[in-house]
């Protein structure tokens, strides 16, 4: 319905699990939920088709969706989730260490302003072991930002989103799921969908630092996360409360099988057509 | 009356011909008002029976089956008097148009004075506000049949409740040995439980056996909104006396009973007779009382299951939106009974392991759909459930079937299954429909702004390509890679 499905390979990883081929996903009869927010599930400006469900990853944001107005919406779980369920760690892994930050980011119409020096010194102070900062595409192709934080550290960036189905980097989340394993800790100085990601794959989490903003962002939106997730928001959480909190709004639990999966897609044998 | 017959059902069925079982051998009896032709033979077989009907014609009838008829009205019996009174068709059809309009409690008291002392009265009361009043979609008030000379419906002097009723014929002199709450229909109940067994009893398999029993008897009939429901939900709820169809009573005339009936709590009967009673271990236990010819019912006897119907479960958890447990039942009754439909399975434990899915009734044969049905019962009745896109039975079917765990994902088509014709889930359907319309509508008007966005693409794209293709440079680039290309193919053939 919309190429926002196939930001991050998210359709090519669906495809994946419902065995069919990832680097072909048939069209996908909804809208899939592309990163955690807190609103309908929809990212910001995607022009939603009545009648067709928004494929959300918790009860949670179904509930908030509903209250917004949007009656056709059902709760599948993250693809990364989906993509955890293929990806087993391996039992001879390295040792995990250190840290893997990734700062807030921007996009193409909103840019982040905040001061990226004073965000690299509180990071060092506070982590203990190497620091691998991990920048969107956006940033990591600004050579003044990138620079600003490859003096401290190894610099990485898992690829890019994807836009209009185009360019989409289909390995995004293994990339990004094989970093993670590399490291003790997954921080940023907002939650999003990175520090979720980082729970499901092992990372110990923490949220901490100068909050940056958008221009022109949602303030009131952005302190209501602080406010509602409290337990999420710390340099060093309660890994029995922050753990399962994370998991939630990911949809552990509610991952449909690969049959059932094809079937809300749309994409069981008779039903399936071209992206 | 000469030209006049009966124009609604008698009283009869299984049920009702089994409380007329328990009179007496060789007692006289007095059936007061239109019974069933098979009720009245059984009886007649065993004792001697008089019979009271109003329509003539309806009283030759049976009068040429040997029977004696008092063809008139209650008001004009005075010099008889009898062991047994059984008026299981209640009191409202004991009067001809002719002479006194007896009311209920005037009735009672006619039939009272033909009860011999210690005998016994079998008594029905249609209760107004029974489920098959609140899903009728007609008025009884305004009722055009021939019968319905002076329509009273819930203006009657009847008693609206047990407890009332028992009171008005204690008032009359009349004592209470047994009373049972009947569903779901007053002239042929299926279901008969005393209010302690619905107080005390199993209310979720009780729950459960009311609205199967609501099921059969509205199969495609026009309701106002579905009794399966409606029943379900008042017995569970602890409203099973209150909302039955009616209550039967056995009472005696005071002082004391010439013979007493015995009569289990719970009688359950669509076609053989179940009795259904505490053990002394406190364990509700099923009896089969009357065999039917051709079906084996061997498997009623024993424990009755404990626990809550499944399709109540499947529904909750659907509105609950809980996809973990909706996806557990599913799987769970598959795996354990993937013949019987969910209105037929009862769950008794929360971690729905394959043992605690029990089928109800054993003796319903094994059906292929079950899923389907399912889906139909969540789409036609308009329930809320975690696939709101999915509109149609068979989508929705093959994404419950694959939730179950179920293998293949092409579901083949079943027949529809004859559900109650509910005018609630009529509207919910309009209005499902509108919706589905005007979102179809607004899709339209997308794809259309998305093609003409397109289309204005694809022309630019063209636009682009006459202009370098038709451009000097973009020539004598082509000029340049056709002379490379031929000297190309030359050196090839000089070297081979």
């Amino acid at each position: 319905m919309h190429h926002a499905n196939h930001f991050y390979g998210h359709a090519h990883i669906l495809a994946e699990y419902c065995g069919l081929d990832p680097d072909d996903p048939p069209r996908i009869n909804g809208f899939v939920q592309h990163g955690w927010n807190v609103v309908d599930g929809l990212g910001y400006g995607t022009p939603y088709v009545p009648g067709r469900p928004i494929l959300v990853y918790s009860e949670r944001t179904r509930r908030r969706a509903w209250s917004m107005g949007r009656r056709h919406v059902t709760v599948i779980g993250a693809p990364f989730l989906y993509l955890l369920t293929m990806r087993p760690e391996a039992e001879d892994a390295p040792e995990r260490e250190g840290t893997i930050f990734y700062p807030f980011h921007g996009w193409e119409n909103q840019q982040v302003v905040g001061d990226h020096q004073r965000q690299v010194e509180e990071i060092l102070e506070t982590e203990d072991g190497p620091v691998t900062f991990c920048l969107y595409w956006n940033e990591f192709q600004n050579d003044q930002v990138r620079e600003s934080y490859e003096r401290y550290g190894r610099v990485v960036c898992h690829g890019y989103r994807g836009k209009q189905w185009l360019d989409t980097d289909r390995h995004f989340l293994d990339k990004q799921l094989a970093e993670l394993r590399r490291h003790k800790r997954v921080a940023s100085n907002r939650l999003s969908s990175a520090i979720f990601h980082g729970v499901a794959a092992g990372c110990e989490p923490a949220v901490y630092g100068d909050p940056m903003h958008l221009d022109r962002e949602d303030l009131p939106m952005a302190e209501r996360i602080r406010r509602e997730w409290p337990e999420l928001h710390g340099k060093h959480l309660d890994m029995s409360v922050a753990g399962p909190s994370a998991l939630s709004e990911l949809g552990d639990g509610y991952l449909a099988s690969p049959a059932e999966l094809r079937a809300i897609l749309g994409w069981s044998a008779k039903a399936r057509v071209p992206a | 009356m000469p030209s006049f017959t009966e124009d609604r059902p008698s009283a009869g069925g299984v049920l009702l011909g089994y409380l007329t079982e328990q009179v007496p051998d060789g007692a006289e009896v007095l059936v007061a008002g239109p019974h069933d032709a098979a009720l009245i033979d059984a009886l007649a077989a065993r004792a001697t029976v008089t019979c009271l009907l109003r329509s003539q014609p309806d009283a030759i009838g049976l009068e040429s089956r040997g029977v004696r008829v008092l063809c008139g009205s209650l008001a004009k019996v005075t010099d008889e008097s009898y062991d047994v009174v059984v008026a299981l068709d209640g009191l409202e059809r004991l009067c001809s148009v002719e002479g006194p309009q007896l009311d209920w409690v005037e009735s009672l008291r006619a039939l009272h004075r033909l009860l011999r002392p210690g005998g016994t009265l079998l008594l029905a009361v249609e209760n107004e506000l029974g489920v098959h009043k609140l899903v009728d979609p007609s008025s009884s008030t305004a009722s055009q049949a021939d019968s319905a000379w002076r329509p009273l419906g819930e203006f009657d002097t009847k008693p609206g409740n047990p407890g009332r009723l028992a009171g008005r014929l204690a008032a009359e002199g009349l004592a209470v040995d047994w009373l049972g709450a009947a569903w779901p229909v007053p002239h042929e109940p299926t279901l008969i439980a005393t209010p302690n067994a619905l107080q005390d009893g199993p209310a979720d398999a009780l729950a459960a056996v009311t609205a199967g029993a609501a099921g059969r008897a509205y199969a495609e009939k026009s309701v106002l909104s579905d009794p399966r429901r409606l029943a379900a939900a008042a017995v569970r709820g602890g409203l099973g006396p209150e909302l039955a169809s009616a209550w039967l009573v056995v009472a005696h005339r005071a002082p004391r009973p010439a013979a007493a009936l015995s009569l289990p709590p719970v009688l359950i009967g669509d076609g053989p007779v179940v009795e259904l009673a505490p053990g002394r271990d406190g364990v509700w236990t099923r009896r089969v009382l009357h065999e039917v010819p051709g079906r084996d019912l061997s498997a009623l006897n024993g424990p009755l299951p404990r626990g809550r119907l499944l399709e109540e479960l499947l529904l909750a958890a659907c509105l609950r939106h809980d996809l973990p447990i909706v996806r557990r039942l599913l799987t769970g009754w598959t795996s354990a009974h993937p013949g019987a439909a969910a209105d037929n399975v009862v769950v008794h434990e929360d971690n729905y392991t394959v043992p605690s899915f029990s089928v109800l009734d054993p003796s319903v044969p094994p059906q292929t759909d079950v899923i389907r049905r399912f889906a139909q019962t969540l789409i036609g009745g308009g329930y809320a459930h975690p696939w709101p896109a999915a509109v149609d039975v068979p989508t929705l079917t093959s994404i419950l079937h694959a939730a179950a765990g179920l293998p293949g994902d092409d579901v083949e088509a079943g027949e529809e299954p004859p559900l109650p014709d509910s005018r609630r889930e009529h509207e919910e359907q309009i209005r499902a429909l509108r919706r589905q319309l005007a979102d179809a509508t607004t899709r339209a008007q997308w794809f259309e702004r998305e093609l003409g966005r397109r289309d204005s693409e694809l022309r630019k794209a063209r636009m682009q390509i006459a202009a370098f293709s038709g451009s000097v440079s973009f020539r004598v680039a082509k000029l340049g890679v056709g002379v490379a290309r031929k000297a190309r193919n030359r050196l090839r053939k000089g070297l081979s």
